[in-house]
């Protein structure tokens, strides 16, 4: 059962949080040390994301590759430039690719080519067109409410059927519900359809394009009654969701990712030291990539960003700010424990090891 | 326990984050005496924030300090590293 009172901890869990821990004594429990050894082998992950078209079979409001500059890149189709990128990108490090924008499923010939050159990655789609198996890469499929309010905020018909129909028992398919001020209540009929399909959801966040102020945009209420319902689905679907206590308290915080846990994608971030802030690109689907728009999602106002693949790498970052007590160490642990499920194929996520909710370091509930 | 700085010098100190690195990181082939002190961890070794961040927590229960994380970038090195403790500990 998971605590729904905000702001109260346990006693217990404050008399742990009042004294310095040891890094040591955080991973002295054997579960715990398990958990821990187990995420750390995907520490060498390295990511960039590309921008495959700059076509789409939809047209969904508040969509974010249409804001901004990158939609007016001109496509390259070009099948050896793609693979001699992909060799480059090899050979400065990167290790997981996330191909994305326009709609990645309209160039399959050029997912294959990333496929063969960086065999670890994921594609976020709509789903409308299938993706050959032969791409071994996790397929995040977009879900944006039930088919009725796909058809009006995406002018997409039986939209779900479709994606349902095309990723039915795909291990490598995880469906993204994003949770709008507007939907949030219809996940229920969705996550029903999802489970009957066999196939796993996990949970974003609309987070507005910068300057979008429209009826999406989350609010105080919408993102208390958000983590409220992520919650019961935890609760509820365990073998359906991927998806921990500390995520939903970190993707409907009344502060955003960045303002959080300080984003360290370069467009926030101007050290080109160590991690992302050196590593990271986001190439346009012309190939060309500008180091003032470098994140996971250009053009998302940071201080409304609470997007998943946002925090995939935000909130794994810090770990550091996390290695203070038992319980924020293990809310960690679930964190990363469940983007890695989301991101990686082959890795399975285990039982959360926190029931209840704890805050950000340095933040409440 | 704490280390007490009378029994500690730079080169003890610099043998001990080679110790760490290797064991953390799970070099082959190489040992605390054979590890270049210059060596660049990022350029050359590779090693990405999140192993930096798990080198610095088990130095930190090592030698009772705390490495903050904005000092991460420069720690380029076991040199630099082992001078930051050594700062640290005088500082203490």
């Amino acid at each position: 059962m998971h605590s729904t009172d905000t702001n109260i901890l346990p006693k217990s869990a404050n008399d742990l949080i009042n004294r310095k821990w040891k890094f040591s004594e955080l991973i002295s429990d054997s579960i715990v040390r398990e958990r821990w050894e187990k995420v750390r082998k995907y520490f060498f992950l390295r990511e960039t994301t590309y921008d495959m078209s700059n076509r789409c079979n939809l047209k969904c409001d508040g969509c974010y590759y249409y804001e901004g500059e990158k939609q007016f890149a001109k496509e390259n189709r070009d099948t050896e430039a793609w693979r001699a990128l992909m060799v480059n990108e090899k050979n400065r490090g990167i290790t997981y690719v996330v191909l994305a924008g326009a709609e990645p499923s309209l160039s399959p010939e050029l997912l294959q080519v990333c496929y063969d050159i960086i065999p670890l990655g994921s594609i976020a789609t709509n789903g409308v067109k299938h993706i050959d198996r032969s791409v071994d890469y996790m397929i995040h499929i977009s879900v944006w409410g039930n088919d009725e309010t796909s058809y009006r905020t995406r002018k997409a018909k039986d939209l779900l059927k479709k994606q349902i129909k095309n990723y039915k028992g795909d291990p490598r398919a995880v469906f993204v519900y994003t949770f709008t001020r507007e939907n949030i209540d219809e996940v229920y009929e969705v996550i029903d359809i999802i489970k009957d399909a066999d196939c796993k959801i996990t949970f974003n966040m609309f987070s507005s394009p910068v300057g979008y102020n429209g009826s999406l945009r989350h609010d105080t209420d919408s993102l208390k009654r958000t983590r409220s319902v992520m919650l019961d689905l935890l609760d509820k679907y365990p073998d359906v969701v991927l998806f921990s206590p500390y995520s939903a308290v970190a993707h409907t915080h009344a502060s955003s990712l960045h303002n959080l846990y300080s984003c360290p994608y370069p467009r926030m971030n101007p050290s080109k030291d160590i991690g992302l802030g050196r590593s990271f690109r986001q190439y346009r689907t012309d190939l060309t990539w500008d180091r003032s728009a470098a994140c996971c999602v250009p053009d998302t106002d940071c201080d409304d960003c609470r997007h998943y693949a946002a925090g995939s790498a935000v909130v794994t970052a810090r770990m550091y700010r996390h290695a203070i007590d038992p319980e924020t160490f293990k809310s960690w642990l679930d964190y990363v424990d469940t983007y890695l499920a989301i991101w990686v194929r082959g890795y399975d996520k285990g039982k959360n090891l926190c029931e209840d909710m704890y805050p950000p370091p340095g933040f409440e509930l | 326990m704490a280390v007490n700085i009378e029994d500690v010098d730079l080169k003890n100190i610099t043998l001990k984050v080679a110790e760490v690195v290797i064991s953390e990181l799970k070099l082959e082939d190489i040992t605390p005496d054979t590890f270049d002190p210059e060596l660049d961890l990022i350029d050359e070794l590779g090693i990405d924030s999140m192993d930096l961040t798990t080198v610095a927590l088990v130095l930190q229960d090592e030698y009772d300090i705390v490495i903050d994380e904005d000092d991460y970038p420069t720690l380029k090195n076991i040199r630099l590293i082992a001078e930051y403790i050594m700062k640290e500990l005088k500082d203490k």
